[in-house]
């Protein structure tokens, strides 16, 4: 692989916003394909980044610096993708369920899934679930990943299952959630198909959903 | 033995006759339960039509006058609970940190927006909303930044009050009119834009780190004058799996200010309480490094394992919290649920001392009996030496 490619690889990993755009302005000069730039330079040190979050060595505000960085580099490439071939791999509805406003989590969420290909809808919070049954009709989307961490709020998630399953949707959309108190058991008592504990693996969770779909 | 000694000599790793209690602040259900509820509910005092005009229209203005007061009588009323039902401790707070913006709004003066909602019970309470400034720009033209000096005149008052009226019946544990330095810093930026500042906006980070420093700094001290020796400070640095951002970071950005807070609560022969929510494993070391004399919360929904504290850390710093609020001191549960899980707490975590056992944190969910129930087990199982009760 290019130095070049892996200098942005590297810019990705070591949360090096300052030099990113130049990093790549770098690649494309030495005319190497945007796609390979997004694929094997920002899309690989993601992933790298996302190992080092599941090892313990980076954090949630390492997660987010890496966003800004991923942000600062992919206008420059912008330019150059052809929008037809970096087709989306599936559109995700995001949402904090009704009656709850925290968002970290869903927006780390939400980053993650955008930069790996992903149209995301963020819906935003305190969402009634009419508003995620209103999108997905809209939308055409099959994939919902719910946001909860008050434990109050948790039955939120059933109101939205069964708002879908009493529009004939249920078997036609998958539900992830994830959140501070959620856990696997909930997950199973609400009638989700798939829990997340760390934003890192709602990659792969979405991978695994559009796969089943 | 009086509470106050009873939190104090566990605090301090030193002998006592029995598994003291922390009430982690009452909410206004709970309280009403005990006390009585109000002859008109919140709800309609704060949600009828004129009231929201004249919130409208003159927030601000009445925040101090009228709002305060009503905002003080529930911080007393908080208190109040906890003794009657029989706690030896309670976090006691002052709240002088908000402006009445308007019927749905209020500021807190460190620069966050706040919604004022219906609790679900008929009760008025509060949950953030969103960052108040979200720019170099906006941070030079917040307007209310807090008189450090002025809160803590405020504060000393309040405590003074608060210690005639039930310092005899239990341990205060008191936290000044500030929120944690850290997730004050969260809450008025963001989440996201906090992680961006403080690789970015250095000195803007600085100035915050050091306004938010001398409200707790000298409102903890306006405490202590008034006669509260043990102090807490809320600081949620982690989320359910961890710290929300390098443990090293923490260090570094917040380790100076709470070095420096908890030598002057220990200068006054005080001790140092700090409460923060979620998994902070990773943090424990350094909480213990800073100072720290006991540590709350110990979340059973976060992936920290209480047991495992005990056993490393639990000759360093005390724990306090551990009983569950998302089920089991919720209306959910069977009370033989209650009993059962304090007693393992107390087995598990209580030979040695340096166990303070209570809720891990506050909700409008949980019902006074639930509580009666866990401190009347604590009562049977709670006495020293464990295991003869």
């Amino acid at each position: 692989m290019k130095d070049a490619i892996l200098d942005v690889q590297k810019a990705i990993i070591d949360l090096n916003i300052d030099d990113i755009r130049q990093l790549v302005q770098t690649c494309l000069d030495e005319g190497i394909e945007p796609l390979a730039i997004f694929e094997d330079g920002i899309s690989k040190g993601l992933e790298m980044v996302g190992e080092q979050f599941e090892d313990g060595t980076y954090f949630l505000a390492d997660l987010v610096m890496a966003g800004e960085v991923v942000k600062e580099a992919m206008p420059l490439l912008m330019e150059k993708l052809d929008r037809e071939s970096s087709a989306k791999k599936g559109k995700v509805i995001l949402a904090t369920v009704n009656g709850d406003i925290h968002e970290i989590g869903k927006n780390i969420v939400g980053m993650l899934l955008s930069v790996n290909g992903y149209e995301v809808i963020d819906l935003g919070v305190d969402v009634p679930p009419e508003k995620i049954l209103e999108e997905v009709k809209r939308s055409g989307s099959r994939l919902v990943g719910l946001s909860v961490l008050l434990s109050t709020m948790v039955g939120s998630i059933k109101e939205v299952v069964d708002t879908l399953t009493e529009a004939g949707l249920k078997d036609k959309v998958k539900i992830a959630i994830g959140g501070a108190c959620t856990s696997e058991k909930l997950k199973k008592e609400m009638g989700a198909d798939a829990y997340g504990e760390t934003a890192i693996q709602a990659v792969k969770i979405f991978d695994e959903l559009q796969a089943s779909l | 033995m009086h509470p106050q000694e009873r939190i104090r000599r566990t605090l301090e790793g030193k002998p006592v006759d029995r598994v003291p209690t922390f009430c982690a602040m009452m909410e206004d259900r709970t309280f009403n339960e005990i006390l009585g509820k109000p002859l008109i509910p919140q709800q309609l005092v704060f949600q009828n039509p004129i009231t929201r005009s004249v919130m409208n229209k003159w927030g601000p203005q009445i925040t101090q006058p009228i709002f305060q007061p009503v905002l003080n009588a529930a911080l007393e009323k908080r208190i109040k609970g906890a003794a009657k039902l029989g706690f030896d401790s309670t976090w006691a707070i002052y709240e002088e940190s908000f402006i009445l913006k308007d019927s749905n709004t209020m500021l807190r003066v460190t620069g966050s927006v706040f919604d004022i909602l219906e609790d679900g019970y008929g009760n008025m309470t509060y949950m953030y909303r969103k960052p108040g400034i979200t720019s170099r720009e906006d941070f030079e033209a917040w307007p209310h930044w807090p008189d450090a000096d002025d809160v803590a005149h405020r504060t000393y008052k309040f405590f003074k009050k608060m210690v005639k009226k039930y310092g005899n019946d239990m341990c205060l544990i008191g936290q000044g009119s500030a929120y944690g330095i850290h997730e004050s810093l969260l809450w008025t930026v963001g989440f996201e834009r906090m992680s961006i500042w403080l690789m970015r906006e250095k000195d803007l980070v600085q100035r915050f780190i050091e306004i938010t420093e001398e409200l707790c700094l000298k409102t903890m001290m306006a405490a202590m004058d008034a006669g509260v020796d043990m102090i807490i400070q809320t600081d949620d640095f982690a989320y359910k799996s961890g710290p929300m951002i390098n443990p090293k970071l923490i260090d570094r950005v917040f380790g100076p200010s709470y070095k420096r807070l908890i030598k002057a609560v220990h200068d006054r022969s005080g001790k140092f309480i700090l409460h923060s929510c979620g998994d902070n494993t990773l943090l424990m070391d350094t909480f213990i490094e800073w100072g720290v004399d006991g540590l709350h919360a110990y979340e059973n929904t976060s992936n920290v394992d209480i047991y495992k504290e005990k056993d490393i850390h639990g000759d360093q710093v005390t724990i306090v919290g551990g009983v569950g609020v998302d089920y089991l001191l919720t209306d959910r549960s069977k009370d033989e649920e209650i009993v059962e899980e304090v007693k393992k707490l107390i087995h598990a975590l209580g030979p040695g001392g340096r166990f303070i056992i209570g809720p891990v944190h506050s909700l409008s969910s949980i019902p006074a009996h639930k509580m009666k129930i866990m401190l009347d087990a604590v009562e049977t199982y709670g006495r020293y030496p464990i295991g003869n009760s």
